[in-house]
């Protein structure tokens, strides 16, 4: 027998009062635990993300936060439109100083998503699947592949689409024809989450929608449904709410044709003006780049390129995205700062618990001193219980925070597109372990001292 | 003419197992203080079985507490088992009862969430520390007094016979040499009791263990080698009475 059995045997002595003790010290540690995890989740999440984006080039007139949020994070609408033409340059070094030239720069548009969820959609090239470096390595498949629209075909397009623009414009007869949508053009890959949540294999198709469901203007584009060719391996990041469809699509979109090119209202002219003026290739309506410059400075070198240019800009997401963390992290902060008053409040509830068994306890430890028992292991025994409750109630408090981690996983997931990983236990967890034991223990302190100056001969005469 | 040498006889110092001078204790009642015991002189013999005896509220029970270093006195000098209580710290007292003393209560105060086994077990982890000797020999106490088969009962489901052996048990685990009792038959029948006790007093004989028990029962008191009168020890030599008669 050790005083630590004596410890346990007393919290199973007084079993109701120890369960409801227990009770609020496992809440105080699932909820610690579970902020622990959402922000720590959160943060690798974002910055996981930021892992696969060197550089941005985005609309001049948008700050940097809401481009690098809205391309890498899908929050929000795109903030503006800019032209085909930064591209054409980056790719070709146009404006561009020799350490801020290029591996490779994707172009973007978005505007449409699917499903109610609001998956949104992305239109691309297939180099999002073959040069874009997601952490250093191409994406990766978990069925199909990419779809096939490369840069050649982009150029080809862009010049059919702005010849048939012009003569749209210039009342030419015959009309340059349109370029028809075809049908391999028509394919979709989709995230991982957006696989699994719509229930999609390959060859299922999506449809994109524009706006949302319920909202004015909602409507849907059964011309460009798109059957999947592709589902990519889950990353973890917003990629797996993603569908990626090829840039013909989006352009020929009906009703899209208003935004496709973008033009420059001339000093004193008005929209309508514009509307008559001839478009160029380099004109075609874009919402992002993905770049990733060849040197190790690329990207702040590639901003300083791009301060002097009118129609964009370039938002480096190593640098704007830890700011943005900041934020978050006070919030955390400040929910942590909640949940150890929590906990304090939970060890306040240990002290008044087991100072409150002190006066019917009196006999027990006159009896354990009668039997040689000293002041400084009674004084341990006491303190042994309040710290074995804890540490019983941080325990289940952390398995409680991976249960409901596993349970509430989907649902989170769906709401923040926050990935729970609730079967990885985190070395902070030990520590936060013993810290709930020890600040128990400390909780112990006052009753324990109590209980250690228990007069013997004064309480050993009560009868049998 | 040679004178023949007187060889002296030399015989053996045996100090006693207890030994107490001048003691003195009092308690406070509010602001009156109340004199609980005094006892000029006691020695009591190592192997000896003594019964302190003396009418109610004459300090039998505090004595016991003082010779089992649970209480100090204000004033005198206690030596037991060759300890001098009255220097001694609190902790080291506490240390010394463990180890040395074993004691048995009227009421016999067993821990109840505890089972017999328990209870023998928490005399050995105070005293000379749990080890699996200690629960050895916990086992092989209670088989000898014939509670084999109720180690694992907790003491409300044992009759108050079998409580009483437990608490003797848990009296002797440590392997003490003195033995503290106090009015271990007051809660049953004699025939029952003086049974256990006369077993205890056999073990302690066998073990040449000192015994001092407090009782008001003169039947009891019998059955010890000596009886002392805590009325007789305040002022002048105490009274001693051999067992069954005065010695």
């Amino acid at each position: 027998m050790k005083l630590w059995s004596i410890s346990l045997r007393n919290l199973r002595i007084r079993l109701v009062a120890t369960v409801l003790t227990m009770a609020s010290i496992i809440v105080a540690t699932a909820l610690y635990a579970a902020i622990l995890v959402m922000a720590e989740q959160t943060e690798q999440r974002y910055k996981g993300s930021v892992g696969g984006y060197q550089a941005v080039v985005g609309p001049k007139d948008a700050s940097q936060l809401e481009l690098v949020l809205n391309t890498i994070f899908n929050v929000g609408e795109a903030p503006g439109l800019f032209p085909l033409q930064v591209c054409m340059d980056l790719r070709s070094g146009v404006g561009v100083s020799r350490r801020g030239q290029v591996r490779y720069a994707v172009p973007q548009a978005r505007g449409d998503s699917v499903s109610r969820f609001n998956f949104p959609v992305i239109a691309t090239l297939d180099e999002m699947f073959s040069k874009y470096e997601w952490q250093k390595a191409p994406l990766v498949f978990a069925a199909g592949g990419p779809f096939q629209f490369g840069w050649d075909d982009l150029m080809a397009f862009a010049t059919e689409l702005a010849a048939h623009e012009n003569g749209k414009r210039a009342g030419e007869v015959p009309l340059p024809p349109r370029p028809l949508l075809k049908k391999e053009w028509c394919k979709a890959v989709v995230g991982a989450r957006v696989a699994r949540t719509l229930g999609l294999q390959l060859g299922a198709v999506v449809t994109p929608v524009h706006g949302k469901m319920g909202e004015f203007g909602f409507h849907e584009h059964p011309e460009a449904a798109c059957e999947i060719v592709g589902i990519l391996a889950p990353t973890n990041s917003p990629l797996d709410t993603t569908i990626f469809l090829p840039l013909s699509t989006h352009l020929l979109i009906d009703g899209h044709e208003a935004g496709v090119f973008v033009v420059e209202i001339p000093p004193g002219k008005t929209p309508d003006d514009a509307k008559k003026l001839p478009v160029k290739p380099g004109q075609i309506a874009l919402t992002a780049i993905i770049v990733d410059p060849k040197d190790h400075f690329g990207a702040r070198i590639l901003r300083n390129d791009f301060g002097t240019r009118p129609d964009a800009q370039v938002a480096w997401p190593q640098d704007v995205v830890p700011k943005f963390l900041r934020q978050i992290g006070n919030a955390a902060d400040a929910l942590a700062v909640i949940a150890w008053l929590v906990l304090l409040v939970a060890a306040v509830s240990i002290t008044v618990a087991i100072y409150n068994t002190m006066n019917e306890r009196r006999r027990e430890i006159a009896i354990m001193r009668s039997l040689g028992a000293t002041r400084l292991q009674i004084l341990v025994i006491i303190v042994g219980e309040a710290a074995l409750l804890s540490f019983f109630g941080a325990l289940l408090g952390l398995l409680t925070c991976h249960g409901a981690a596993c349970l509430l996983q989907a649902t989170v997931e769906d709401m923040t597109g926050v990935y729970l990983d609730w079967l990885t236990f985190r070395p902070w967890e030990a520590w936060l372990l013993l810290g709930v034991t020890g600040l128990g223990a400390i909780a112990g302190l006052l009753p324990a001292v109590k209980g250690s100056m228990t007069e013997v001969a004064d309480n050993l005469a009560a009868d049998y | 003419m040679i004178q023949p040498m007187i060889q002296p006889v030399i015989q053996p110092v045996v100090p006693p197992m207890i030994q107490l001078r001048d003691v003195r204790k009092s308690y406070s009642r509010g602001t009156e203080s109340v004199l609980a015991c005094a006892v000029d002189r006691l020695d009591i013999a190592a192997g000896e079985q003594v019964a302190l005896i003396g009418r109610s509220g004459t300090g039998k029970t505090t004595v016991l507490h003082i010779l089992a270093g649970i209480l100090r006195p204000d004033q005198g000098s206690i030596e037991a088992v060759g300890r001098r209580l009255d220097q001694m710290s609190e902790s080291a007292r506490d240390r010394h009862r463990g180890r040395h003393i074993g004691m048995v209560y009227q009421t016999f105060n067993l821990l109840q969430p505890f089972t017999a086994l328990e209870n023998v077990l928490l005399g050995a982890l105070f005293g000379r520390g749990a080890g699996s000797d200690s629960r050895a020999r916990a086992e092989a106490l209670l088989q000898q007094v014939g509670l084999g088969d109720r180690m694992h009962h907790r003491p409300r489901e044992l009759s108050v016979g079998q409580v009483q052996r437990v608490a003797i048990c848990r009296a002797l685990v440590n392997d003490p040499e003195l033995i503290l009792m106090d009015e271990p038959l007051g809660n049953q029948d004699r025939a029952t009791g003086g049974q256990v006790l006369d077993a205890l007093l056999q073990l302690a004989t066998r073990g040449k263990k000192t015994v001092v028990m407090v009782t008001h029962d003169p039947e009891s008191a019998k059955r010890m080698q000596r009886t002392v009168d805590l009325a007789t020890l305040r002022g002048a030599t105490p009274v001693v009475a051999a067992a069954g008669g005065s010695s």
